[in-house]
């Protein structure tokens, strides 16, 4: 045999080849000719290596350096570095996502390095089309060795040994089902192999069929041999050409070398093995329907018994096994099966292979041990999520199956948890979803595949299946009723319980499974009319209206920037916003996350352009609104909570009093946010608004103290408690009663009110959020000379702001990850270093992040003389006396009247902000503060007997439509900033705001996903 | 077969092994509410879902048409499990079929609305879709309409038509709730291979498969003075009419079906049982003169135009074995517009000549071009039992009570050989008798030719006929039993002198026109109706002993075969293949963006 002295090998799968991988292959032939280097290096064009994402791809032994993204044009450059000068080309280096740092050898990557090959053994190692590169990686020995010195029986007692179940989906053990057909009687067998695969998203049978034929037909050949059969199908979708061409290939050759055909290595066992291909029916992956195809009839189900292990294809005995089953049989013979049954978990062996498809960084094919928990295929092999969304779910099991939500990732593969889930193994298609997909929606498309794969046979599964689906039409379009959801649950139910095959039982799985896990989903389209992921285009004008909690009119205001009418800009944002001038400069955008421009490119930068609008545009004059109405609200703070429902409740007659604790109204927005974000004539002016509407502000004016609580029940009609939450969590460890140590929300307050802070020079933050940042950037700003930030987890998994955080550490500040406090030291009452211990990453929580377990014995000391812990605030309700109405639930927090966002147990009192939610943002709160004032309203003229209040009309305000005709990847626009050194001694505005040209550039860049066309 | 032990519903029986669920509940008192299955023809495709049961250790319903019984097993039928799911099953069946009872063709006949009431459903919370009648009404077939809005999707015609008839004309087309049961392509019916037999109606449980109706046409005709309206009966009617106007099936009820004609206004009410006794005169010679001139044998008979149509789809090749008499039908409608016109000093144009048939394929056969030798269309109108049942009805006739009616003569006259031609085997019989009487001068020692009768695939006997020696014939009914002697035929293993073929199963007892629903014991019963009239009513049992068969041979045609009787007797065959017309690209394009827009 010839030997060379490197291989190049070219991965020629269909995902590869639809990214040009036949270009880079006749380039490589081309470019080893032509350096005279055939004699030295050996070209293979191998089946699909897995790692479908990065195609086309390329690996170079003997080091097994892997290339991706290669194109033609790369060839020469590899062939003259790497083949020629023995250097490897770092630039097509596959790259660690978070560090960017090239791994050159394929299996250190973490898709490959935690995988383990049985099934796929030989991916991207051989070429398919060449049998004895098959055999050469021991390919036949266990065909041979089961016909030659194995008995049928004993072959089915190895295969039963190792515990292997179908693949399929169904999981039924394999050597049973051997068992059941041997035992059959019958002149003629068959052994059909299924690879009709028809999943969306799944391509495990065409990657084995593409990658290594040869297996599955050993696999059939000593399943043949089991079940006495001479006549075997492979039943495979005319959609996989490749895989088709290949089978016919392997066919042909193992009929030359003996291996099948009459009297298959002298054995006296013959078997004949034909490709029938099928016309590209989801149904036809059920073993009846199958067969009845191959018989020439429609692909229909039949209902079951007689099984097809004692009449199924022409009512012959008939084994059908799955791509997958066969490929792992003939190492199951080779290696034994207790071997095979040694992987995995106590029920479900050996490994499964997934077809890893969706919003995760690294699509592909992956094969893993049975008990692999489903988070980690997703997170360590696949890579996580791109573009820093969230995950939501996945879908495991194709059409047929359920997904899994985040509180799930835990689960390991096994057939019967997954089962537990509501989901099912299926044939192991997963696809990944991220936040902004709409679980409805979801349901309603595998619903739709479902039904128009349906055969039409039986009752439930053809009407059924089509009223599920009008019933999901129905709730995305808005249009969805009360009972809609008992509806489909109960139609699910009869279809799983009634239908005739596997179709029709596992077609509402995904609808079952959504409801059970995002049935608030549901609910938000239902009686909200809401669509949460901003997908059901039915339910709101822009993906931006509908994310913001104030449904403020981006396209309209950002519309009116491009056209330089800024006054009606202003006055659009003021309808749903009293403080944009302070959301264009904190607000968390949850309408940038939906942005559909930051599919193309970047995001708008929605905030900016509010900010500019606010900065720049001319505000409208605000008039008092006269008292018209004999009740009196008492508002509890003068945060954006409760000055908005102020607000909102003097605009509709009521005479309101916001009482405050401290100096200046503003709450949260002028006490815990650094001046350097949000300077704090932004917030007198805003508020000046709304007092220009003839609300009364009482600062300094603490209720319990300065005022008590049972006076102001006496005086108001109505209360809002929107006081905030003022006090910061303890970290819980010893030592934080040493001098030295403060929570996040009174260090920030203290420098807030602008009372001489004296820090430490060594101070150390713990927490990942923006309290956390604040703290850090403040402190660096009050002179500290060393701050650090210790956050648990890893930096992707900070709730923080990455503009902020990376603003942070321009500042200077470090960051530690995977650390967490366990004691604070000191000498004499005074802090002076804090015990860290090292973490490391374990199980998945319910939020989906993994959990950070402490690493036994990695204690260090960290020297410090300040420690802010920012881990969470809540609020301080000890102003209501015990004794009151309002009642506090067994966590301490104010309990609500069951169902209400708002309303307390005592009559006409409620609470919203912090106090009511814990630390959110203020366009959260404004969104409360609106809504609670609707209640309040409501509730009064309820008790009244008063109509419902109805809004005055709005002024009208025209909103140009003007969109650019040619689509230009464009990033946002930059936000100007302050030098560092400039800024890092003061608390002066940081950002510098945009100007005309580079607001209007920015708003140019808006798709008008408002428009309707 | 070994029995086994099955508890249903708490009820202990003892059932044999292979029986099914549902044949076991039946044993323990418990009817089941089924749909789709149709056992006897062993038709149980498991597919409305309506007769699920709760078997223990099974983790879904079962369908128990289909499931077989084992030791041991189980059964709750009236959980609430099995309740819900009946029910939400027949809801979504009528989620997606018109709310057009009242004015339905099968209104108090219905399987579905049997089954509705047996599941107990009283709404139907969906919304049923608007379908456009027109794209899914066909009626291009002069026999059979279609209407695949109302079809359930029980798939019995299509087993009906696929293995007891083999014209497999009807098949699941599209997916989903877009299945349709029709011709490949959505073809019109009018442009298949299907032999207008009207066993798929038979099958129908609803509506979505029926008769072209053409008793307003008949009203009309009737009621314009200026008509003289004659009608003809072919033999079956008088074996299964009374059973649609509520007597027992297997009623005799020749003499009440001839006043309810007058009744209803027809001028002259004559027999087709005249016209089959003088095809067993022409067919009789027919088949004496191939044997005698060695002409193409086997002979087969051509009296039932679906079988006529199927040959000539699937069997071009051995139309010559046909014989060329027309069918009794046509042979009346021949001589009611020519002997009886002249006879009577009507002129042929004003006579309107109905026939009440059992059968769908005569409507069809009767406008065939070559069916007018009388110089107008031999047949204007042909009604099915059931329309004429109809028509008694809408007159208000107490049809029970009637007082029995006679014939009209010259071509009222019948007998009992020309009455059994409504049971299969009864031309062969009738032939027989009338060969063997022809050719030895002596009759049949005896005159029932018991080997023919009953409901066997394929019957066959041998019979010494004098000179001749052992004359073999045998005798199909059903297209697929058809099927297995005309492949004999062509392999040239058939060494018969004469075959009788019918169309339908059991005959024209269970025509495709005939009372719903067909069962064997309708069969049976209806044959047994007309064995009666043949043994014990008619005066004469042999077709040339009619009187008004010999006097028209006097006086009209002259002699059997000769040139009046080719002229208005006989006929001729056409090749008309298997091939479908392809509808052209773009109409499937437009067919399927329709299926596509009814999603």
């Amino acid at each position: 045999m010839k030997v060379f002295r490197a291989h190049i090998l070219v991965c020629g799968g269909t995902g590869c080849r639809a990214s040009g991988s036949e270009g880079v292959h006749g380039a490589v032939v081309k470019e080893i000719a032509a350096k005279g280097l055939s004699d030295e290096v050996a070209i293979v064009e191998t089946g699909c290596n897995g790692f479908c994402a990065a195609g086309p791809i390329m690996v170079i032994y003997p080091e097994g350096t892997f290339y991706q993204y290669v194109k033609a044009d790369d060839v020469s450059e590899i062939i003259e570095e790497h083949i020629v000068k023995g250097r490897p080309v770092q630039r097509l280096m596959y790259r660690e996502p978070a560090t960017e740092k090239a791994i050159p050898h394929m299996l250190d990557i973490p898709f490959f390095g935690k995988q383990m090959l049985i099934a796929l053994k030989n991916r991207g190692l051989i070429d398919a089309e060449k049998i004895d590169e098959y055999i050469a990686r021991d390919g036949y020995i266990g065909a041979a060795k089961a016909l030659t010195e194995m008995s049928p029986d004993e072959v089915i007692d190895e295969v039963k040994k190792s515990g292997l179940r179908g693949r399929g989906g169904g999981g039924f053990p394999t050597g049973m089902k051997w068992q059941f057909a041997r035992k059959s009687q019958g002149d003629i067998k068959y052994i059909l192999c299924n690879a009709d695969e028809g999943d969306p998203g799944a391509f495990m049978d065409r990657s084995v069929l593409e990658a290594d034929p040869h297996a599955v037909l050993e696999g059939m050949i000593i399943g043949g041999y089991a079940i006495g059969a001479n006549k075997g199908y492979i039943y495979c979708r005319a959609e996989y050409p490749l895989a088709i061409k290949r089978l016919g290939i392997a066919i042909d050759q193992a009929k030359e070398y003996g291996l099948l055909g009459d009297n298959i290595l002298g054995s006296g066992y013959s078997l004949d093995i034909e490709v029938y291909q099928g016309a590209g029916a989801f149904v036809c992956g059920e073993e009846t329907a199958l067969m009845a195809s191959i018989e020439g009839k429609r692909g229909m189900p039949r209902p079951r018994p007689p099984f097809p292990a004692s009449q199924g294809l022409w009512k012959k005995p008939s084994v059908l096994n799955n791509v997958e089953t066969f490929a792992n049989i003939s190492q199951i013979v080779l290696k034994g099966g207790s071997w095979y049954s040694s992987i995995g978990t106590e029920r479900s062996k050996g490994t499964k292979v997934f077809a890893l498809t969706g919003a995760v960084n690294n699509v592909g094919l992956v094969e893993v041990p049975m008990g692999t928990p489903i988070g980690d295929i997703i997170f360590d092999i696949g890579g996580g999520i791109p573009g820093g969304k969230q995950y939501k779910a996945a879908q495991l099991g194709g059409p047929s199956g359920g997904c899994i939500p985040s509180s799930a990732l835990n689960t390991p593969t096994d057939y019967e948890e997954i089962i537990k889930l509501g989901a099912i193994m299926g044939s192991g298609g997963l696809i990944v979803m991220d936040e902004d997909t709409c679980m409805v929606d979801t349901a309603r498309f595998f619903m739709e595949f479902c039904q128009e794969e349906s055969c039409g046979k039986c009752t439930p599964c053809r009407e059924g299946t089509k009223r599920m689906l009008e019933v999901l039409h129905r709730i995305c379009h808005g249009e969805g009723k009360e009972g809609d959801i008992e509806l489909l649950e109960e139609l699910a139910a009869t279809i799983k319980d009634s239908a005739l095959c596997g179709l029709g039982q596992t077609a509402p799985n995904p609808v079952l499974s959504t409801i059970r896990y995002f049935r608030d989903e549901y609910e938000a389209h239902i009686y909200d009319k809401k669509c949460p992921a901003a997908v059901c285009s039915s339910l709101f004008k822009s993906p931006c209206q509908s994310a913001c909690p104030i449904e403020m009119d981006v396209p309209a205001y950002i519309a009116l920037v491009r056209a330089g009418r800024l006054e009606d800009a202003y006055r659009v944002m003021l309808r749903t916003n009293p403080f944009p001038g302070v959301c264009g400069r904190v607000c968390p955008q949850f309408c940038s996350n939906k942005c559909r421009r930051g599919q193309l490119d970047e995001p708008m930068a929605i905030a900016w352009l509010k900010r500019y609008i606010a900065d720049n545009g001319r505000k409208p004059v605000i008039e008092a609104v006269p008292v018209t109405r004999k009740e009196k609200i008492a508002v509890i703070g003068a945060g954006p909570a409760g000055l908005t429902a102020a607000q909102d409740l003097a605009k509709r007659g009521y005479k309101v009093t916001v009482f405050e604790e401290l100096p200046h109204a503003g709450g949260m927005m002028r006490y815990a946010i650094p001046e350097y974000r949000l300077p704090r004539n932004i917030i007198e002016e805003e508020v000046k608004d709304i007092e220009a509407l003839g609300v009364e502000i009482r600062t300094k004016t603490r209720v319990g103290k300065d005022i008590s609580y049972d006076k102001i029940s006496k005086d108001y009609d109505g209360i809002v408690i929107a006081c905030g939450a003022h006090k910061s969590w303890t970290l819980d460890i010893e030592g934080e009663d040493l001098k030295g140590v403060w929570g996040a929300t009174e260090f920030l307050r203290e420098v807030n009110l602008g009372k001489k802070v004296k820090l430490g020079s060594k101070v150390a933050i713990v927490g990942g959020g923006n309290s956390a940042i604040d703290a850090a950037r403040t402190a660096i700003r009050l002179g500290a000379a060393d701050v650090t930030i210790l956050y648990r987890r890893e930096r992707k998994d900070m709730p923080a702001w990455e503009h902020e955080i990376k603003a942070a550490e321009h500042e200077g500040v470090k960051i530690e990850y995977l650390v967490a406090p366990v004691k604070l030291v000191g000498d004499k009452g005074k802090l002076n270093g804090v015990v860290c211990q090292k973490m490391k990453l374990g199980e998945f929580d319910r939020s989906g992040r993994r959990k950070p377990v402490p690493i036994p014995g990695s204690e260090y000391t960290l020297a410090i003389d300040t420690m802010i812990p920012a881990i969470s605030q809540s609020a301080d309700t000890s102003f209501i006396p015990d004794g009151s109405d309002v009642k506090r639930d067994k966590w301490g927090g104010i309990e609500k009247v069951a169902k209400s966002k708002n309303k307390t147990l005592a009559k006409g009192v409620y609470i919203i902000g912090d106090a009511a939610t814990g630390p959110a943002t203020v366009v959260e709160a404004i969104a409360m503060g609106h809504e609670v004032a609707r209640d309040v309203d409501a509730s009064i003229r309820e008790w009244n007997n008063e109509p419902a209040y109805s809004e005055p009309e709005q002024d009208k305000i025209d909103i140009p439509f003007e969109v650019n005709e040619e689509l230009l990847a464009t990033p946002k626009e930059v936000m100007p900033e302050m030098e560092i050194a400039a800024r890092v001694a003061n608390f002066a505005e940081v950002e510098l705001g945009y100007t005309r040209e580079t607001a209007y550039k920015e708003a140019c860049r808006c798709l008008r996903c408002d428009a309707e066309l | 077969m070994a029995k086994v032990n099955v508890t249903i519903d708490n009820i202990k029986v003892s059932v044999e092994e292979g029986n099914t669920i549902l044949e076991a509940a039946m044993l323990a008192g418990i009817k089941i509410p089924t749909l789709c299955a149709w056992p006897e023809i062993n038709h149980r495709p498991g597919a409305c879902r309506v007769c699920v049961v709760e078997v223990d250790g099974q983790r879904n319903l079962v369908a128990s048409c289909v499931f077989p019984v084992s030791e041991g097993m189980v059964v709750k039928t009236t959980s609430e499990r099995v309740r819900k799911a009946r029910k939400l099953n027949v809801e979504l069946l009528l989620s997606n079929h018109p709310t057009e009872c009242n004015v339905c063709v099968r209104n108090g006949n219905c399987d579905l609305q049997v089954v509705a009431e047996a599941v107990g459903l009283r709404e139907v919370r969906f919304t049923y879709p608007d379908y456009s009648t027109a794209e899914y009404i066909d009626d291009s077939s002069p026999s059979v309409v279609r209407d695949a809005r109302k079809c359930i999707k029980c798939y019995r015609c299509v087993t009906v038509c696929d293995e007891i008839q083999t014209a497999s004309v009807l098949s699941p087309t599209f997916r989903g709730d877009g299945v349709r049961i029709g011709p490949a392509f959505n073809l019109p019916l009018l442009e298949t291979n299907c032999t207008n037999c009207g066993q798929c109606i038979l099958a129908c449980p609803v509506g979505a498969l029926y008769e072209k109706d053409d008793t307003d046409k008949v009203w009309a005709a009737l009621n314009d003075p200026s008509k003289h309206v004659v009608v003809q009966e072919a033999p079956a009617i008088r074996a299964a009419l009374g059973e649609d106007l509520g007597m027992p099936v297997g009623s005799l009820v020749t003499g009440k079906m001839i006043e309810a004609l007058r009744r209803l206004g027809f001028d002259k009410v004559f027999d087709t049982n005249f016209t089959a006794d003088l095809t067993i005169i022409e067919e009789g010679n027919e088949l004496l003169q191939r044997v005698k001139t060695g002409g193409k044998l086997p002979m087969i008979t051509s009296c039932s135009p679906g079988w006529i149509k199927f040959c000539e789809h699937f069997y071009p090749d051995l139309l010559d074995n046909l014989s060329t008499c027309k069918s009794p039908q046509q042979m009346m409608g021949a001589l009611i517009k020519t002997y009886y016109a002249e006879h009577s000093g009507v002129d042929a144009k004003d006579i309107v000549s109905v026939s009440i048939m059992p059968c769908t394929a005569k409507k069809f056969e009767c406008q065939r071009d070559e069916m007018a030798d009388s110089g107008f269309r031999d047949v204007d109108y042909v009604l099915t039992t059931r329309e004429l049942s109809r028509m008694i009805k809408q007159a208000g006739i107490d049809f029970a009570n009637l007082p029995e009616g006679d014939y009209d003569n010259p071509l009222g006259e019948y007998t009992g050989a020309g009455t059994i031609f409504g049971a299969t085997g009864g031309v062969m019989e009738a032939a027989l008798r009338t060969v063997y009487a022809v050719v030895t001068g002596t009759n049949l020692e005896s005159l029932d030719v018991t080997p023919v009768r009953g409901l066997e695939g394929v019957k066959e006997a041998a019979v010494e006929v004098g000179p001749l020696g052992k004359v073999k014939v045998a005798v199909a009914h059903g297209l697929s039993n058809a099927r297995q002697l005309m492949d004999k035929i062509r392999d040239g293993s058939a060494d018969y002198a004469f075959i009788e073929v019918m169309c339908c199963p059991g005959g024209c007892v269970s025509g495709g026109g005939q009372p719903i629903a067909p069962s064997n014991e309708k069969r049976i019963n209806r044959a047994a109706a007309l064995y009666k009239d043949d043994g014990a009513v008619q005066k004469f049992r042999q077709s040339h002993e009619n009187p008004s068969v010999k006097r028209i041979y006097e006086v009209f045609l002259k002699e059997p075969l000769g040139h009046k009787s080719h002229e208005l007797l006989h006929t001729h065959y056409y090749k008309r293949g298997t091939d479908l017309p392809h509808a052209h690209d773009a109409e499937l394009e437009v067919n399927d963006a329709k299926n596509k827009a009814t999603h």
